[in-house]
């Protein structure tokens, strides 16, 4: 893996740093203990599920989620000389407000409930959605505030093309559509009540994420496998 | 030429097809049945071919056939309607499988129906479905079936125009009370003598309804100034409603429901003596529709058309009837006793209350004289009206015979009306239906005037001999009724599916016509065909047909219907999320995206506020309240930007129209003086606002100059633009086309928005406003592809994309603007706006239109065929409707829009075309 970096490092404009599947694997592996670890916690140990108390069920799934990201992710840096490891956690708790402002902006454009009893829900799940998509919005606004001359890990592309943006950039997307498609029920007489605000949207993000998960890993094998063939 | 010549007859043929496919689809789908304005009266019965003298045998039968169509059975009525009972909250649990807590509380009902075998009974009732409590009363009341528009419905006033058993009460002397739902009140203004009515709005509250009806049905037992009195319970629904059928709530309201028959039952029975107030009463307990388990109802489900009515007379009946009518079906109770359940129509209900009253019966009712029903009414006289012997048979043929005199006037009553039906309604039965009913008819009848003179010959004789053919007169006349009940009930409650799906036929026929005009006008210069066209399907393309069809899609829950504004504002701001990372990646028009994504944020909470004016609860004041504490509605602040932002976006509006007036214009034409025209308005309608704004010292300013002329004025000069322009379309002679397009545009609009503005209000420049950065926005943003060079031709080439989100927006602001689509009131408003939001749409180019109408068709094919897949489900009754209306007006609408558009602008857009390109060349 070392050599790999260091070879790499000689190309300035692909300085990407390579991942294998299994690290690929490992890390995804992580992510989703992050996920699910808080969900099992505050279901069996507090007793909290999405349905009954979203606001501290949110809250505890967005922390935890956030420090594993950020902890794995910042492992990965483009270059490890300029940016350091504690530097990189430092930009990814700085990005983590900054996503969730988007995010919540984002949902009250689409209809989310704008009131005062709704205000801790949609702060708590606008930072949960953020900490989904932390590294990607880290990598977004810092290319956006600075031109590309961000020496970060991730250069926010329309295309990723290597393993390590496939890993980043495809479960933040997918979180987001999966929020997006958790919204259809919400407007149906169903009522049930998890067709609140932001319950449902939460379980599509979660959904979403996972299986962008499985996909990008998929993506990751199929780059991997691309690049022998072409190697 | 040719193709010049198509290209202008292109819109009209499109609005011909469309017109004709919402024609046919609406044969298919809008179950007509027109209501007649006709009534029954007394004297109607001596066209009757049952005329009573020839068989009545005593002059007390000659002295009530004085009175009215048939022999009066019962002088009092009692009705308590006890909503949404279900069958087996009064059917003993020996009917079921299991015992659910809900079942045998009205025990007061089951024990008299066991005990007292033929003077109570327990029928179980099966409505016809919608079953909402307005259409079930209205349908117990006419006897007849649901109308499927109803008309008079939508407008607000429910007020039944039809004939109906408590017109037919009112007329015939009968003094009515009602207490309990308003919705009868709502139905019947001025019928009632007396009336308590307690609102049945609030669901959450189980209780006011019933304890009016509580506190006022005892006492109004002991008075004598009432014929007929109804009860409307609504607990046992309301508790459906919120907490479900198998709830505490409702047992206890069957509890209590049960106490208060009791007493009411002990009331009337201790004053059923002879002479008593009640000698002669009859008590209907009844449901108007039952209910699902989980309280809903209105659809056509088992458990929603199942309800019960339980019958009882004070005094026993002398017979028992035939087994022939007997339709019950007993079980042994767990203690056992006998309970037997008998089987009728709803539909029989106004017409065998009416028979027993001895009223005229409703002229549109279908229904018939149920005889276990008009059975129990035979004690009151049948007793003294045979000497005849003390065995039961010469009583019961009496009856028998009475009945089929009965049921021969109901015939004739069914009878005159489907005839009158068929010969003033457009949409009647067919040739050979109404053959058959008229055959049958005869056949009945013919075999009466064969009865009527046996019986008079046998009056003397045996009547043993009589039972036989009776029997076979009363058959006959059964199978005439329930043969015309079938017919009606397919005739008016089943949709004709080979009309829909023509109609829907037609409507993709035009959608190809759409394509084929778009491929032709396309081809002369190439420009880029959306549809598997040179460049592909872009990223664009799909995210517009996506959007396309979720919107589409949407359409086929009555939820996401309820719901439209805000599924379209949702679909918009997607569209605008899209756009603004489309703009982050590109590094340019940021500032263009976020402005539409703001303008989406505003328009949905504007749609939110335009929500909660229908529901009366308002829960989204109460809750916008709390975050708008800053600015509390009296506050000056707050009332002084409601009246100055109006004025302020109104001069926005003119600054804007100014400068493109002055950007596009070399010299002054027509178009120019006509744009003076709409400044003119505006400030005229600034005025008018002022004058009437709470601002006192303003108002005062303006109060000299006539207000009430303003609006005119604006209306006229509208009026006049739109004249010159039209003049100028004639005569003028266009240079530059681009320039002269976009100066036309800009003077139509301003000719048309003057007066739109003036009429929907304070809110009207605002919208405008909104409008018209949205527009700016869409279009800034389609081109946001194309070079920057480009961006002067940029108006001439579409993309999908802002179609989409130009039609979405245009939905939008429908909703914004406060529209709520079943609510018709605003029936001219909301066309205007129409007009409004297409007509703006001419800011896209000619060329675009099409595909703008293209989506618009999309979706308003699916949502007739929508309405076909949702056959089954009967909320299609109230909700697409009226839904379905609109889209259909709207549509028609826009094409005729864009008629006169092609015909507005069309008309050197060949020339210009070919000349663009030759320059670009």
């Amino acid at each position: 893996m070392k050599e790999e970096k260091k070879q790499k490092k000689k190309e300035p404009k692909t300085t990407t740093p390579s991942v294998s599947p299994p690290q690929a694997f490992l890390v995804h592996l992580v992510c989703g203990l992050g996920l699910a670890a808080p969900l099992w916690v505050a279901h069996n140990l507090f007793s909290l599920t999405l349905v009954s108390d979203p606001s501290s069920t949110l809250r505890l799934i967005w922390v935890v989620k956030t420090v594993v990201m950020i902890l794995v992710y910042s492992s990965f840096r483009q270059n490890p000389e300029q940016c350091s490891y504690s530097r990189a956690v430092g930009r990814g708790i700085l990005a983590l407000p900054v996503g969730a402002l988007v995010s919540a902006l984002g949902a009250m454009a689409l209809g989310a409930p704008v009131g005062s009893q709704y205000l801790a829900k949609t702060i708590n799940w606008s930072l949960f959605m953020s900490s989904l998509t932390v590294i990607c919005a880290r990598g977004f606004c810092i290319w956006l505030i600075m031109d590309r001359l961000a020496t970060d890990i991730c250069t926010y592309q329309v295309r990723p093309n290597g393993a390590l943006e496939y890993m980043i950039c495809i479960p933040a997307h997918g979180a987001i559509i999966g929020g997006w498609l958790g919204a259809w029920p919400m407007p149906l007489d169903w009522e049930r009540p998890w067709q609140e605000w932001p319950i449902c949207v939460t379980y599509g993000a979660i959904m979403g994420y996972l299986v962008s998960t499985i996909a990008s890993f998929g993506f990751v094998v199929a780059h991997r496998r691309h690049r022998l063939k072409g190697d | 030429m040719e193709g010049r010549w198509w290209r202008r007859w292109y819109p009209w043929v499109i609005l011909v097809v469309h017109v004709l496919a919402i024609l046919i689809f609406t044969r298919g789908f809008l179950l007509t049945r027109t209501d007649l304005p006709f009534y029954s009266h007394c004297s109607d019965i001596s066209q009757s071919p049952c005329s009573f003298s020839e068989n009545c045998r005593d002059a007390n039968d000659t002295a009530s056939a004085a009175s009215c169509w048939t022999k009066p059975a019962a002088d009092r009525l009692v009705i308590i309607v006890l909503d949404a009972l279900r069958i087996d909250f009064v059917a003993p649990s020996s009917f079921y499988q299991e015992k659910k807590p809900w079942m045998d509380r009205l025990t007061v009902l089951q024990n008299l129906a066991s005990t007292r075998r033929s003077s109570a009974k327990i029928f179980k009732a099966i409505a016809d479905p919608p079953t909402t409590s307005l259409q079930r009363l209205k349908g117990l009341t006419t006897g007849g079936l649901p109308t499927f528009i109803d008309v008079g419905n939508s407008f607000g006033a429910p007020a039944i125009v039809e004939d109906n058993l408590i017109h037919q009460l009112v007329q015939n002397g009968k003094r009515v009370v009602m207490m309990g739902d308003d919705t009868w009140t709502q139905l019947f203004p001025n019928h009632f003598n007396k009336s308590y009515p307690y609102p049945s709005f609030n669901v959450k509250d189980l209780h006011t309804v019933d304890n009016g009806c509580i506190e006022h049905l005892l006492p109004s037992l002991y008075e004598e100034d009432w014929d007929v009195l109804i009860a409307h319970f609504l607990g046992v629904d309301h508790a459906g409603h919120i907490f479900g059928v198998d709830s505490v709530p409702m047992v206890e309201k069957l509890d209590q429901y049960n106490r208060v028959l009791q007493h009411v039952i002990e009331v009337l029975e201790s004053q059923s003596g002879p002479g008593g107030l009640h000698e002669n009463t009859l008590l209907l307990v009844m449901g108007d529709h039952g209910q699902t388990l989980n309280g809903d109802h209105g659809g056509g489900g088992a458990e929603e058309v199942e309800t019960s009515i339980f019958a009882m007379s004070f005094k026993e009946p002398p017979l028992s009837i035939p087994s022939g009518l007997d339709t019950s079906f007993c079980k042994v109770d767990s203690d056992g006793k006998e309970i037997c359940i008998s089987n009728m129509e709803q539909l029989d209900f106004a017409v065998t209350v009416s028979a027993l009253l001895g009223i005229p019966f409703p002229f549109g009712s279908i229904g018939r004289v149920n005889a276990e029903l008009y059975a129990l009414g035979a004690g009151t006289w049948n007793l003294e009206g045979t000497g005849m012997g003390n065995r039961d048979a010469p009583k019961l043929e009496h009856w028998l015979l009475n009945y089929a005199k009965v049921l021969c006037i109901n015939s004739w009553q069914v009878k005159r009306y489907i005839d009158v039906y068929s010969a003033s309604s457009v949409i009647g039965f067919s040739f050979e239906d109404l053959l058959h009913v008229s055959d049958k008819y005869f056949q009945a009848e013919e075999s009466w005037k064969h009865t009527t003179k046996n019986s008079l010959l046998h009056r003397e004789g045996s009547y043993h001999s009589m039972l036989p053919s009776v029997t076979r007169q009363i058959d006959a006349f059964v199978n005439f009724l329930s043969y015309v009940s079938e017919l009606a009930r397919s005739k008016w409650t089943e949709f004709n599916l080979k009309m829909m799906g023509i109609g829907i036929g037609t409507m993709l026929l035009s959608i190809f016509i759409i394509l084929f005009a778009i491929r032709r006008v396309n081809r002369p210069h190439g420009t880029f065909l959306p549809f598997g066209g040179d460049s592909g399907i872009s990223f664009e393309v799909m995210s517009a047909f996506l959007v396309v069809a979720i919107r589409a899609c949407s359409f086929l829950s009555n939820s996401y219907i309820l719901e439209e504004g805000k599924v379209a504002s949702f679909l918009l701001a997607t569209t605008g999320i899209i756009n603004l990372r489309h703009a982050v990646m590109k590094r340019k028009m940021l500032f263009e995206a976020t402005s539409f994504l703001l303008l989406i944020f505003i328009l949905r909470l504007t749609i939110e506020v335009g929500m909660s004016k229908q529901a009366a609860t308002s829960l989204f004041m109460n809750a916008s309240s709390s975050w708008m504490t800053g600015i509390a509605p009296g506050h000056p602040v707050w009332r002084l930007m409601t009246e100055i932002g109006p004025i302020l976006a109104l001069f926005l509006l003119g600054y804007l129209l100014y400068r493109t007036t002055i950007a596009c214009s070399s010299s002054w034409g027509i178009w120019e003086f006509s744009t003076m025209g709409t400044f003119s308005s505006f400030l005229l309608i600034a005025v008018h606002w002022g004058s009437e704004s709470n601002l006192q010292q303003l108002a005062i300013l303006l109060q000299g100059i006539g207000k009430g002329y303003i609006p005119i004025i604006v209306y006229a000069t509208g009026l006049g633009q739109l004249l010159l322009m039209t003049f100028g379309q004639l005569f003028s002679e266009a240079i530059d086309y681009k320039r002269s397009l976009v100066m036309k545009t800009v003077a139509v609009l301003g000719a048309c928005s003057s007066t739109i503005i003036i009429l929907s209000g304070k809110q009207g420049s605002l919208i405008a406003l909104a409008l018209i950065i949205g527009g700016y926005c869409i279009i800034r943003l389609g081109n946001i592809e194309d070079d920057v060079v480009d961006r002067a031709n940029g108006i001439l080439t579409f993309n999908p994309l802002a179609v989409t989100q130009w039609n979405l927006l245009a939905v939008c602001l429908f909703f914004a603007t406060g529209h709520w689509f079943d609510e018709f009131v605003l029936v001219r408003q909301a066309l205007l706006l129409t007009i409004d939001t297409f007509g703006f749409s001419l800011i896209l180019p000619v060329l675009g239109l099409p595909l703008l109408a293209l989506s618009q068709y999309f979706i308003g094919r699916t949502d007739n065929g929508k309405d076909s897949f949702l056959k089954q489900m009967s909320q299609v009754w109230g909700l697409f409707a009226p839904k379905f209306v609109f889209d259909a007006v709207g549509l028609v609408l826009t094409d005729v829009c864009i008629c006169l558009a092609s015909l507005f602008y069309s008309g050197r857009l060949v020339d210009a075309t070919q000349q663009n390109q030759m320059t670009g060349k």
